[in-house]
């Protein structure tokens, strides 16, 4: 076999089109994803500090308010997952390189993760505030329609198409959904609002000290997530390779 | 190329409409829905309005995934879409035909529903006769749109069932919240004035995500489409 | 008319063909030869666009529609009649047609009697020539044929290999992929064709025209061994 040497572009892109010596599973990467690993979750501990200590406990709410230190990084980096599948998608259709697509697969997978728990802490949320577990409600509605439509994406890839077949699908289901989503947001506000809007705009009412902690519990979960992409996705670079070796030991 | 796309068209509706199961089976698929739910509602009350609108689109969207899947699989059993792939016209070319073929059996099929939920449910259009036309015109565009992209994805043994409903039932989602809203006020009892004009505001609103969404497939199918049919797995 | 260069194919990280240079020139006859799985049918995809290489280029210099398909599969539609099938691939063509150029084929296929039946009721060889016909009917100026004359009787084949051959007197270029003995030892008679062997993902050999023979002991070892 032959291999296209790495390129220039490996640095940021990862060109992992040969199986052979990607700068993606060299141990550099492994380095970089360990720190972030590493950063993420110690400062994701030292933020329970910050949460149950440092920020204000909220009148109306009470204790359950501080689920919301949670529940809005799981939701914006839910869509940021979502993002990078949309990129990735769009990135793969251009260059076939295999990075792209582990790299859409991988998002796709922490995004209906992250989003799932969203939900779920959404629901809670849900529970105190309106005294119903779930409510028609726009940003609601979108996180639930976002997560049936990548866990449909991640169903096609169990499908057993081939595999040209199956990334392309994917692909194309990546960027038609993610094109979808201020359509389903448009369509469910048109119906009723009812979510504490604005959150994270100005006059939103945050003490700067809750401010302050929710700037630090999205930073912390960004870098874990960046973490968790970056192996995920080099776990799928490396199946790939041992899936490639083992063939061409079959060949041989 | 429009003339390829109809030729294809006419030919694709000749073998549904003529010998196709995929029709019949949509049709009986529709007409079972809204019998089951003329059955539900036999009691003391009616089904509304709203109740009648959700049986229609329900049974539309079933239709789309039947109707696509059926058309891309007329091309497979004997390499046709090869073909079609070396005729001098842009591969959208057949997208835009299989849309056609598509938005057709749909419209005929509606026909259909909608005498049906007159018979079985005692419902049929009583208001907004020119904003629910346009409304469903644009909703079944946008379905034809969509259902031309992602059933071509669908095409192959395998993936053939379980691929369209999956895929397709959540991304239609903002055009079905919009279509059943709107057949809703169509199929209800006509409104007093006053309220005409506030629900004529919300239509029109309604109306531009329809056409936000059709614009959007639209745009998305003749980027993609190539990608989707134009080359081997 | 077609030209491949350094074409390189992998499915996944299989890889199916490596560096690949080939042309084909008007009016010529090139014979792809090549064990099972040797990506023979990979590379006429390439030649006719359905399958794109990962690394090299492929340059047609052909007129719209200029690329003809025959393959084992017919691209007949089994519940349209023949002359209906006819009908709908000679539109697609976009080529303005005489007013009987479909009869005629039919007539020149030996199909006239069953113009009005159903696709579906065909026998193998009577599918094949409809769908020659279809071929015809666009004009093609290259002509991928990918093992065509698999499960025909002899008269099909000689109408096959006659249709094809006239073709190539008007100047189209042939790209055939076979196995079978019986068209190789064709091969050796018709002046100027060019036989290639696919094998080890390259196109490893090369004959000058009209010295196919070597080809009859390749293709003996195959279709004994190979299927």
């Amino acid at each position: 076999m032959t291999y296209s040497p790495p390129s220039p572009a490996s640095k940021g892109g990862c060109r992992a089109a040969s199986p052979a010596r990607s700068s993606f599973l060299g141990s550099r990467a492994a380095g970089v994803s360990m720190a972030l690993a590493l950063t993420g979750g110690v400062g994701m501990a030292c933020c329970q500090w910050l949460i149950y200590a440092y920020a204000p406990l909220e009148i109306e709410m009470g204790l359950v308010q501080k689920i919301f230190y949670s529940h809005l990084p799981l939701a914006w980096i839910g869509m940021l997952s979502f993002l990078a599948v949309f990129l990735g998608s769009v990135a793969w259709l251009w260059s076939r390189k295999p990075f792209w697509d582990e790299l859409a697969n991988s998002a796709a997978e922490i995004g209906v993760l992250f989003t799932g728990l969203a939900l779920i802490t959404g629901a809670v949320w849900a529970k105190k505030a309106w005294g119903v577990w779930w409510a028609w409600e726009p940003r609601l509605t979108t996180a639930l329609v976002m997560w049936f439509m990548y866990a449909g994406y991640l169903i096609l890839r169990g499908l057993g198409l081939p595999e040209n077949r199956r990334a392309v699908a994917q692909a194309v289901l990546g960027i038609a959904a993610f094109l979808d989503v201020p359509l389903v947001f448009l369509a469910t506000r048109l119906q009723r609002a009812r979510h504490p809007v604005g959150i994270m705009s100005s006059g939103d009412g945050l003490e700067p000290e809750m401010r302050l902690t929710i700037y630090a519990c999205l930073l912390c979960a960004a870098l874990f997530w960046l973490a968790l992409l970056m192996l995920r996705c080099r776990l799928g670079l490396g199946e790939r390779r041992a899936m490639a070796l083992a063939r061409r030991r079959e060949e041989a | 190329m429009i003339r390829f796309s109809l030729v294809l068209a006419a030919k694709d509706l000749w073998l549904l409409l003529r010998g196709g199961a995929a029709f019949a089976q949509a049709l009986l698929l529709g007409l079972l829905l809204i019998f089951l739910f003329s059955l539900a509602a036999s009691g003391e009350e009616a089904v509304g309005g709203s109740g009648a609108a959700v049986i229609f689109w329900l049974a539309s969207a079933f239709c789309q995934t039947l109707i696509f899947t059926a058309l891309y699989a007329v091309e497979e059993g004997q390499g046709q879409r090869l073909g079609l792939l070396l005729a001098p016209v842009p591969v959208q070319a057949l997208w835009l035909g299989k849309a056609l073929a598509g938005l057709a059996v749909l419209a005929l099929l509606q026909l259909v529903f909608l005498i049906a939920l007159a018979v079985f449910l005692g419902r049929s259009p009583e208001a907004f006769p020119i904003q629910g036309g346009a409304m469903l015109a644009l909703a079944d565009i946008g379905i034809a749109a969509s259902g031309s992209l992602l059933g071509a994805l669908a095409r192959g043994r395998g993936a053939r069932e379980s691929l369209c409903s999956i895929l397709l039932f959540p991304l239609l989602i903002p055009l079905l919240l919009g279509a059943v809203r709107v057949s809703s006020m169509v199929l209800a009892e006509a409104p007093n004035p006053a309220l005409t004009a506030a629900l004529g505001g919300e239509i029109r609103s309604w109306m531009e995500l329809a056409a936000a969404f059709d614009a959007i497939f639209l745009a998305a199918a003749l980027v993609l489409f190539p990608f989707v049919y134009g080359e081997e797995g | 008319m077609l030209r491949l260069e350094g074409v390189t194919k992998r499915y996944g990280e299989r890889l199916i063909l490596r560096d690949i240079d080939f042309h084909a020139a008007a009016a010529s006859l090139t014979y792809l030869a090549g064990a099972n799985g040797a990506g023979k049918s990979t590379l006429l995809r390439i030649m006719g666009g359905f399958t794109r290489p990962d690394q090299g280029r492929v340059i047609r210099n052909l007129p719209p529609g200029g690329i003809g398909y025959l393959g084992y599969e017919t691209m007949l539609y089994p519940e349209l009649t023949a002359l209906e099938n006819l009908a709908f691939w000679g539109k697609t063509t976009g080529r303005r047609l005489p007013k009987n150029a479909l009869p005629t084929m039919l007539e020149r296929m030996e199909l006239a009697p069953f113009a009005h039946d159903a696709v579906g009721t065909f026998s193998r060889g009577m599918s094949q020539r409809l769908s020659l016909g279809r071929l015809l009917l666009g004009r093609p100026r290259l002509l991928l044929l990918d093992e065509p004359e698999t499960g025909l009787d002899a008269a099909s084949r000689a109408l096959l290999l006659r249709e094809v051959l006239h073709l190539r007197q008007e100047g189209a270029a042939l790209v055939w992929v076979t196995h079978s003995p019986e068209t190789w030892s064709l091969a050796g008679e018709i002046a100027g064709a060019v036989c290639v062997l696919l094998k080890g993902k390259r196109l490893s050999f090369t004959e000058r025209p009209g010295e196919c023979g070597w080809l009859r002991t390749v293709c003996g070892e195959q279709a004994g061994g190979g299927r």
